[in-house]
């Protein structure tokens, strides 16, 4: 199955971030979460994607990560060509250079940046987690620190539903394809989704019928085969995570001086050249996604 | 003439995990050859039969389909001469009704709208399949799914036709279909590879053997020299036929006949030749 399948799943490796308990990971990233969303500050949002990048590079995933990141970084950058011209921010909006029958705006182009920033901060340090941690590690902590069982099922079934759901997409495709699927792109692709998607409720089904059939609903104290343990440094790492990521949260909610959104000012010339990129980037992605298509 | 499928030194190497599923494979086969690949679970035999319809790409080496090279091609291409008959049926079956899964493939081919009908009612009556014609695939046991998955590839009158294991789990009346099935077959003039761990289906019904083990073709010859060659039987832990393994006896340890048998009406014709009756 080549092409289009692109596994957001378990990297094996051995780097000190693969070793680590997956809590203290969680932590950070839901940190790092937090912090995205307190604040639109370049400079905060691009540190941490950088550290998130940096965390990539160490964890040797890199591939893997570009894999996933060649489709969401063009996708995001569209927000730059949408947000330029409709910024999602109280006006008044001040008006910076004329794009065709479109004004850019001042507020549009921060805002577009920063929440550009964003996605590929909290998108980073998530696959660093996802990526290094065995998703049966990250059900076993998430249990030993009091998470229902129920839910934290659930969250480690959806982690793993995409990798279900693309496994069964190359399938599905694969057996079309050995029946002479005619034409290709997008057109052809589309009508396989239909029988991906009751593929992937059939075996819920099956999952259901397997779960209850072992005792899944039943109650009381449930032992697991998998044991994980929180080293000293596993404690340490969490500590340091949630101080950090609290004090720099705090940070970015109290000083408003912070706020850039007025005092960072773009020339019309960055800031016409920046969307033209952004639109050609989105554009250019979406031609190659089509030429892919077509050769899968 | 030119053999329909031609396989130069083949290797494959599966990327997850590193496994070599097939080492230095190279054969033949001619048109209308009815062949049977044989070998225990995991020798490699649905890898080397992935790639005569392009699903899998030869890692070393070259696989021809006609004289042509299969590199360059892709499924949907090769789809017109290679029908593949998927040894589970959940990934081969993706339509709503059964009835859209047979017109799918030669819709595809571009076969006119009554003749696409009329090999859907050939196909359902031969099959058997006039109650499920309506149902989803997936609301169908098991069994009668394969029998689908045969039917689909039925419908498109490949010049190859693979079945991956058509009989394995199924009863006796599924069995007998895929008999007539493989012999219809090779009346049309079709090329057939049958990969099956049922001995007594493939002694009945294909001309030619290929016997895998640990990724590699060990054997290629006739049923009957297959299963007298003891080495080979033992070392991939295959039996022959029952009636076979009896001839096989008589001939070593009373040198009572002479003859390899593959079946009880061999078996049986032979018992009415007189010089041998006195022996059996
Ligand atoms: N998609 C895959 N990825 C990695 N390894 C695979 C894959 N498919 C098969 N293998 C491995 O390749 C080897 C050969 O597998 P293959 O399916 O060709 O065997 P087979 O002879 O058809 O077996 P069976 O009788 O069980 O169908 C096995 O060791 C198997 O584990
Ligand atoms: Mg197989």
């Amino acid at each position: 199955m080549q092409g289009i399948v692109i596994p957001i799943s378990m990297v094996p490796g051995n780097s000190a971030i693969h070793r680590m308990n997956p809590l203290p990971k969680l932590l950070w990233t839901f940190g790092i979460l937090a912090l995205s969303f307190s604040t639109r500050n370049i400079a905060v949002l691009g540190i941490a994607f950088a550290i998130g990048l940096l965390l990539v590079f160490y964890s040797r995933i890199t591939s893997a990560y570009l894999r996933v990141a060649l489709i969401l970084f063009p996708i995001s950058l569209t927000l730059i060509t949408l947000q330029s011209i409709a910024p999602a921010f109280p006006r008044p909006w001040t008006t910076i250079a004329a794009f065709g029958p479109f004004n850019i705006y001042q507020e549009g182009i921060y805002s577009g940046i920063s929440l550009l920033l964003r996605i590929m901060a909290m998108t980073t340090w998530a696959m660093v987690t996802i990526m290094t941690s065995h998703p049966s590690d990250i059900f076993t902590s998430l249990k030993k620190i009091g998470m229902p069982y129920v839910l934290n099922f659930i969250l480690v079934m959806t982690l793993q539903l995409i990798p279900i759901l693309q496994n069964e997409f190359g399938t599905v495709l694969n057996a079309q394809k050995s029946r002479a699927m005619k034409g290709s792109g997008f057109g052809a692709i589309l009508p396989s989704m239909v029988p991906v998607f009751v593929g992937a409720i059939e075996r819920v089904q099956q999952l259901s019928i397997s779960l209850e059939s072992r005792a899944f609903g039943s109650t009381g104290q449930k032992s697991s085969f998998r044991q994980v343990r929180m080293a000293f440094s596993d404690y340490f790492v969490m500590a340091l995570g949630f101080v950090t990521t609290g004090l720099a949260t705090y940070w970015v909610i109290i000083d408003k001086s912070l706020d850039w959104s007025k005092s960072m000012t773009f020339s019309p010339i960055f800031a016409v050249s920046l969307v033209l990129s952004a639109t050609i980037g989105f554009l250019v992605f979406v031609i190659f996604a089509i030429r892919a298509a077509l050769s899968a | 003439m030119e053999p329909i499928i031609k396989v130069e030194n083949l290797w494959h190497t599966y990327p997850t995990g590193n496994i070599t599923a097939l080492r230095e494979v190279s054969l033949n086969i001619n048109r209308g050859e009815l062949i049977g690949v044989i070998g225990q679970n995991g020798s490699g035999k649905t890898t080397l039969v992935k790639h005569f319809i392009g699903l899998l790409k030869p890692t070393r080496g070259k696989v021809f389909i006609d004289g042509e090279d299969t590199e360059p091609l892709k499924v949907q291409q090769l789809a017109a001469k290679v029908g593949y008959v998927y040894q589970n049926p959940n990934h081969q079956l993706f339509a709503r009704t059964v009835q859209e899964e047979l017109e799918f493939g030669p819709n595809n081919l571009g076969v006119p709208k009554e003749e696409v009908q009329e090999r859907v009612e050939q196909a359902i009556k031969f099959f058997g399949l006039e109650e499920l014609r309506y149902l989803h695939p997936y609301r169908i046991g098991f069994p009668l799914r394969k029998l689908v998955g045969m039917a689909t590839i039925y419908t498109m009158k490949p010049d190859i036709f693979i079945l991956d294991e058509p009989t394995t789990g199924q009863d006796n009346i599924t069995t007998q279909k895929v008999y007539r099935l493989i012999k219809k077959l090779r009346d049309e003039g079709a090329t057939v590879l049958c990969v099956a761990h049922d001995m007594i289906l493939l002694s009945e019904v294909v001309d030619r053997m290929l016997v895998l083990r640990d990724s590699e073709v060990i054997m290629d010859a006739s049923p009957r020299e297959v299963f007298s060659n003891n080495e080979i039987m033992a070392s991939t832990h295959l039996a022959p036929p029952q009636i076979t393994s009896l001839s096989l006896n008589l001939r070593k340890n009373k040198n009572k006949l002479d003859d390899v048998v593959l079946s009880v009406d061999e078996m049986l014709a032979l018992s009415k030749d007189s010089n041998q009756k006195e022996k059996i």
